[in-house]
């Protein structure tokens, strides 16, 4: 045994690699300068983890410890590290909102960004149960509508917004000879078209004696945008939930002479309720941080005044200037409403769960 | 009466003879079946035949019609690049452009966008670096980290994972917040550092590729150890071939996510530091009236030359997918199941 040579380390080196790597205790035999050494040999994984824990106590972990610290600070100041005592401040301010005096709204924010999730994320994910069940039905060129389907998904949020908003915009005055976007004139509305982009002259409804905008037009550019964008994840997850389906509840149901409207419903949509949850749950999580799409829309002021703005969008108004206690106070709300969803989620999808 | 015969011609396939429906025609509907004579019932089969046609021509139109919506932006995108300025804000759009404009690419890439702003090459640059750099050293911070949870033994290492994989769960403004007060009272603004060095970890990624290494079987490990190769030498020769698919998904994720990185480059940086997304949200027009001869003036942005820089910088995404289709929808797909 002993006299075995291996290529690069003894025979007793290898075995005490292998005893340590099953995390026995070492012999009571080994003296201690021994014992010490393989201590910390034993914890060489810490090397490894270094770099990536460095970064994140940097980039990761003192920001959550900092930002619950900043959301208390009255009046703070990010860059002069200016504040006027602890207290509640900036969450009043945040729910007051100063509209009037040029800034972002927060309750306009949060009810923006509830009213764009809550439907563009359930109308993507029937249509795209709709399209997989299609094309999950289908023999010829599946591959090729496949992929022409999941094209959208590889897109910069912030160039496609831009594509969208030429669908929808209107340049000129005359009705003649200048564009009034493809929308308008599939709508008919050539000679009186919908402003949608227009950032003062598009429709808005005015709500609570104008405490609440909705921009209902920009609302509808925003959610196409939103639907279109959103459906190639949805259809992916959810094809490939549809083709590992036993084919035997199809024969099973086509005996029960079951129509296809309630094989879609009584067979298919059970078979894949998690995919569903799963997307449901993913969809709204994302779209309470959206933010890119706007921006690419509707700029960077976010339509007039920040109707258009979003909880992210917010937090990003105000990280400069003097206002910083404002965007830390809105990041914590808006990680409360995402802890909110997360547990709601982990209630209902114990057996299938996502996020760990 | 007819009903009867449809419940019992659901029994039959649609392509074969009378014989299955007969056969299971004993059942309490028998006593209608009799009475109906079998050309009759050849007829309901050609019916359901030319049914099922029907309803399959209807499921392609609308695949088609789905098809068309999801290609129709990025058509509409490239055509309108190609337009002349009068073309493009025609009454009645036109789906092909008259006269192919290229010039409206060479002016995006070699005029800035407004008179503080760099060229298109500049911010080209600025990307590449920092996709770069940026995957390259987050790659390798990945592969170390996901082996040292996958296969090394080390005190807290449970503890240390769990923390880490609960991270995942704040929203990311949360950290760009003190980010960028950190960077902004560290003097590191206007730099390559500041772009690359937040986002260098990504717990899912190294979550993802732990899962795959632990995947491996441990005699591996064994043999290697009694072959004499350390823990580095495994990793590097073993581990990292046979999860090259996984690897080589992470890369490209990676680096599409640096390319449509936009709010911390402009939080962060001015603009000669900025990158492809920040250069595509800028207004483009006529400089110096070079493309209309000052037709269209300054305060005037072009779409046609908008259009163009969304096409420069969507196009590489377009040609990554076609190329690399297969790691794409696969990184895609496992990041919907999660492991």
């Amino acid at each position: 045994m002993a006299k075995n040579k291996f290529r690069n380390k003894s025979a007793k080196e290898v075995e005490a690699d292998l005893v340590l790597n099953e995390d026995q205790v070492a012999t009571p035999t080994l003296s201690r300068g021994e014992r010490f050494r393989r201590g910390v040999r034993s914890q060489s994984g810490w090397l490894f983890v270094a770099p990536a824990l460095i970064l994140m106590l940097i980039f990761t972990f003192y920001p959550i410890v900092a930002a619950f610290i900043n959301a208390f600070k009255q009046d703070y100041n990010g860059i002069t590290g200016y504040y006027d005592g602890w207290g509640f401040s900036n969450f009043v301010h945040v729910v007051k909102g100063d509209k009037n005096s040029g800034g972002a709204d927060f309750v306009q924010c949060l009810v923006n960004t509830l009213v764009f999730t809550f439907v563009s994320v359930p109308v993507s994910t029937i249509l795209a149960l709709l399209i997989s069940v299609a094309l999950n039905s289908i023999k010829k060129v599946q591959k090729a509508y496949q992929t022409i389907l999941f094209l959208p998904y590889l897109t910069n949020a912030l160039a496609m917004g831009a594509v969208f908003a030429t669908f929808f915009t209107v340049i000129g005055t005359k009705s003649n000879t200048d564009t009034v976007g493809i929308i308008n004139l599939i709508l008919g509305l050539r000679n009186n078209p919908i402003k949608w982009t227009d950032k003062v002259e598009s429709p808005v409804w005015e709500l609570f004696n104008g405490r609440l905008n909705i921009p209902w037009a920009k609302y509808i550019v925003l959610m196409v945008y939103e639907v279109w964008s959103g459906l190639p994840f949805k259809i992916l997850i959810l094809f490939s939930a549809l083709q590992s389906i036993n084919k035997q509840y199809y024969d099973a149901a086509k005996v029960d002479g079951a129509s296809r409207w309630t094989t879609l419903w009584r067979i298919t949509t059970p078979m894949v309720s998690p995919q569903i949850t799963y997307l449901l749950v993913t969809g709204i999580m994302g779209g309470m941080k959206q933010y890119s799409a706007v921006v690419g829309i509707f700029g960077e002021q976010m339509g007039l005044n920040y109707d258009m703005g979003t909880m992210v969008g917010y937090i990003y108004k105000y990280i400069e200037g003097d206002k910083t206690g404002l965007a830390f106070a809105g990041s914590l709300i808006l990680f409360v409403i995402i802890m909110v969803i997360t547990f709601i989620n982990n209630r209902i999808t114990k057996k299938h769960t996502t996020y760990r | 009466m007819k009903k009867n015969i449809e419940k019992e011609q659901i029994v039959a396939p649609e392509n074969t003879t009378l014989q299955p429906a007969l056969a299971t025609a004993d059942g309490p509907q028998t006593v209608h079946f009799e009475e109906t004579s079998e050309l009759d019932v050849q007829k309901e089969l050609k019916k359901q035949k030319t049914m099922h046609i029907v309803k399959n021509v209807f499921v392609y139109i609308f695949l088609t019609f789905c098809a068309i919506l999801a290609f129709l932006p990025f058509y509409w995108m490239v055509i309108s690049s190609l337009k002349t300025e009068e073309e493009y804000r025609l009454a009645v759009p036109t789906f092909f452009p008259h006269t192919f404009m290229w010039k409206n690419y060479s002016a995006i890439m070699n005029q800035s966008t407004s008179s503080n702003s760099p060229t298109f090459w500049r911010m080209l640059t600025n990307t590449l670096v920092v996709g770069l750099m940026s995957t390259t050293i987050g790659v390798i911070i990945t592969i170390l980290t996901a082996y040292a949870f996958a296969r090394m033994k080390f005190a807290g290492k449970n503890i240390l994972f769990a923390i880490m994989l609960a991270t995942m769960m704040i929203p990311g403004e949360l950290f760009t917040l003190s980010n960028y007060l950190t960077v902004s009272s560290l003097q590191m603004r206007n730099s390559y550092t500041v772009l690359i060095l937040p986002f260098l970890v990504s717990v899912y990624y190294i979550y993802l590729l732990r899962n795959n290494f632990m995947q491996i079987p441990n005699s591996l490990y064994q043999a290697a150890k009694v072959d004499g190769l350390s823990d580095m030498g495994y990793l590097i020769k073993v581990m990292v071939p046979l999860t090259a698919p996984t690897l080589i998904s992470i890369t490209l994720l990676k680096f599409i996510g640096t390319w449509n990185s936009y709010i911390w480059p402009r939080l962060v940086n001015d603009k000669q530091w900025q990158m492809m997304t920040n250069w595509v949200t800028g207004s483009f027009v006529d400089r110096g009236g070079q493309l209309y001869n000052g037709k269209y003036g300054d305060s005037d942005p072009l779409n046609t030359l908008k259009m163009a820089a969304v096409c420069m910088v969507s196009l590489p995404l377009f040609i990554l997918f076609i190329f690399c289709r297969k790691y794409i929808m696969r990184g895609v797909s496992k990041s919907g199941t999660k492991g």
